[in-house]
């Protein structure tokens, strides 16, 4: 235990610093001194008299998308570490249960059918087409054979992937045109600029929530990683911590991708790089790789911002480059190892 | 009421000039680097695109249509009873048989995207194949490339011109050369008019922004970048447009348009609800409550223009919207 407290206080230190970062780099240039006033204005009302705009800047939309950033790069993390234990698979991450396509339709949907205007933002659809998705896959792989066969919720999960990819693929090609596909896929591509305070108070919570629950059963996890039949043998009540697991992990996404579209790569290289880091152990790589996911979006997100000038990038790209490249890395450096 | 007065004395004189001419046929017009032979005016026609429909119903040419497609508004009121009598083959893209079933004896096209290289209703070989011409408005394939980016690449500035030359030649085409030249003299009137309106007004210091919609409310928006039709209309008026991107219809974050903090915000109105923003009341929603674009000197001070959406489009509507512009910056108030 003793060991665990400056770890603790370093990891905690990583997570501030990157946020001021987040908060203080951005589109436009601000004086740091600007930014330090605006903050100390709204956590100790200090008073300093501020540009209206700057604070806004600030307060509402920097600090909101670092916020949610580090809230979805420690959500996908920690469902990628679930889902890769659970599944025993290298290549599981949170979009293999067919999320992100059943988002990508029910976001279409509420676009196309102009439902946007009426009640429904593509957010909410996102969210709702997400969950549907999983639904199937849920059900595609309970038909197809005892939940304990891993191959069967995989399979299941491309296959609805596949489905809801050509429905989303059949929506465009009916009824879009060249200017609305472009910005139904901008969206679908990952973006954090339209963050504004309630999705904090929406992606902070459902992070946690997804945190603590995995770290409660994380000697389950442990077991999971031996396989269902160990883990049975260990007295583990497999069905169900499977599906209470999974569909944590498939309710924390479908928030995520709802917020901020499919952010990839997060969920599949951050675990890994962690594993290899850190050991297969779930105490210690749960938090690290919730840690390391909000560092690694928080990056990106900056990246995005600053990489042309005047303009933002999908933060999903830059996630991406930066994570197509590292998981390479990582796939040559497990040569040799067992 | 004078540079209404001004335009019609100009749109008189150019009248009187071009009565002689008369078109002769076989004509051959070189369009986009295509050249099209007519051995007769067209009888019936097929638009695609709303720019090139209004353009014939403004040269009188209504009776010739067979046929439109790709709307993006309800059609100019003084149109209304025309088109309704004229069948609307889709609301987006109609496809290649819809178009050819028509038995058009010229397709006019408003954006290559539709009949270029990778045509959405066909390439312009495919109708050449049917001996049918295809007359793509200029102002789309001149100085643009429409291969690269997703509403093509200008490779130079919008250059009015082109719309008096669509104007013309299809005047020429139809052998109404006459109407072309009154048209073109009446659209000319009105930018002098919008220029006219603002002469002797300092706006060295003055800056805009054009806001078209959004994919989701709160995200960044679709602002008109450098070069395109609604940048002309900034530089034609003397304005500067806060926005330097060369992108047609750039993406930039309301971070950065914020601090650029325009003079004036222009929004557009469509009668397209594809997204929440699409609706301008939306948008004025968003710009009067979000915590930062209220602090904006355009919001602050109520300077917000909105403007139709195809007044934003290479076509004839384009003029009105220079004058609605035009009256804005001069009263200083913003006209809705």
């Amino acid at each position: 235990m003793s060991r665990l407290l400056p770890y603790s206080a370093l990891a905690l230190a990583a997570l501030c610093v990157a946020l001021v970062a987040g908060t203080a780099i951005g589109e436009s240039n601000l004086a740091p001194n600007v930014v330090y006033q605006v903050l100390a204005n709204h956590l100790w009302q200090a008073g300093y008299p501020v540009d209206p705009i700057d604070a806004g800047i600030v307060w509402n939309y920097r600090l909101t998308r670092t916020l949610v950033a580090a809230a979805c790069g420690a959500g996908l993390a920690t469902c990628g570490v679930i889902l890769q234990a659970l599944l025993r698979n290298p290549l599981a991450e949170p979009y293999l249960l067919g999320l992100s396509a059943g988002a990508s339709t029910g976001a279409v949907l509420v676009g196309l059918l102009g439902l946007g205007s009426v009640a429904l933002s593509m957010s909410g659809g996102a969210f709702i087409g997400a969950l549907a998705a999983f639904a199937l896959v849920l059900v595609l792989a309970r038909a197809a054979g005892p939940s304990s066969n891993n191959a069967q919720v995989i399979l299941a999960g491309i296959a609805g992937s596949q489905l809801f990819t050509a429905l989303t693929a059949f929506l465009i090609t009916k009824s879009a045109t060249a200017e609305q596909a472009r910005g139904i896929l901008f969206w679908l591509l990952g973006n954090l600029s339209g963050v504004r305070w309630p999705s904090v108070w929406l992606a902070l919570p459902v992070a946690l929530f997804g945190l603590v629950v995995c770290l409660w059963h994380r000697r389950a996890l442990d077991a999971f990683t031996f396989g269902a039949d160990s883990a049975a043998s260990l007295g583990i009540p497999v069905r169900r911590t499977q599906l209470l697991l999974i569909s944590c992990a498939a309710l924390v996404t479908a928030v995520m991708v709802s917020i901020v579209g499919a952010i990839g790569f997060v969920g599949l290289v951050i675990p890994h790089a962690l594993r290899l880091l850190l050991g297969p152990g779930h105490s210690r790589l749960l938090p690290a790789s919730a840690l390391g996911g909000a560092l690694f979006l928080i990056s990106a997100d900056i990246l995005s911002r600053t990489l042309i000038p005047g303009q933002v990038i999908p933060v999903g790209v830059v996630t991406a480059l930066i994570g197509a490249p590292v998981f390479a890395l990582i796939l040559v450096s497990r040569r040799g190892r067992p | 009421m004078l540079p209404r007065l001004a335009a019609l004395i100009a749109g008189l004189g150019l009248t009187s000039l071009a009565q002689a001419a008369a078109t002769h046929y076989p004509l051959t017009v070189d369009n986009c680097g295509m050249p099209q032979t007519f051995a007769h005016a067209p009888e019936r026609a097929v638009t695609i695109g709303q720019a090139g429909t209004e353009m014939l119903y403004a040269l009188g040419l209504g009776d010739k249509l067979a046929g439109t497609s790709l709307w993006f508004n309800n059609v100019l009121p003084e149109y209304k009873a025309l088109n309704d009598k004229v069948e609307r083959l889709a609301d987006n893209d109609p496809s290649f048989e819809a178009v050819v079933g028509k038995r058009p004896q010229l397709v006019a096209v408003q954006f290559e995207w539709m009949v270029g290289a990778q045509g959405v209703v066909g390439t312009r070989e495919q109708f050449d194949e049917l001996k049918i011409p295809t007359y793509l408005l200029p102002s789309d394939c001149e100085g643009k490339d429409n291969l690269v980016g997703a509403d093509g690449t200008r490779l130079q500035a919008f250059q009015v011109e082109s719309i008096y030359k669509s104007v013309h030649q299809l005047a020429e085409i139809f052998d109404v050369q006459d109407r072309g030249a009154a048209l073109n003299a009446d659209l000319k009137g009105r930018l002098d008019s919008a220029k006219a309106h603002l002469a002797g007004k300092d706006l060295s210091n003055t800056s805009a922004l054009f806001w078209f919609s959004s994919a989701d409310l709160d995200i960044d928006p679709y602002v008109a970048g450098r070069q395109g039709v609604a940048d002309f209309m900034l530089r034609t008026l003397g304005v500067r447009n806060v926005v330097e991107s060369t992108e047609e219809w750039p993406t930039v974050g309301w971070e950065t348009l914020a601090k650029a903090n325009p003079t004036w915000l222009i929004i557009a109105r469509m009668d397209r609800r594809r997204f929440p923003a699409d609706d301008y009341q939306k948008k004025l929603e968003f710009l009067r409550n979000d915590p930062v674009t209220r602090n904006m000197d355009a919001v602050k001070n109520d300077r917000i223009i909105v403007l139709d959406a195809d007044a934003m489009q290479a076509g004839i509507r384009l003029f009105r919207g220079l004058q609605t512009l035009s009256t804005a910056f001069a009263s200083g108030k913003a006209a809705q």
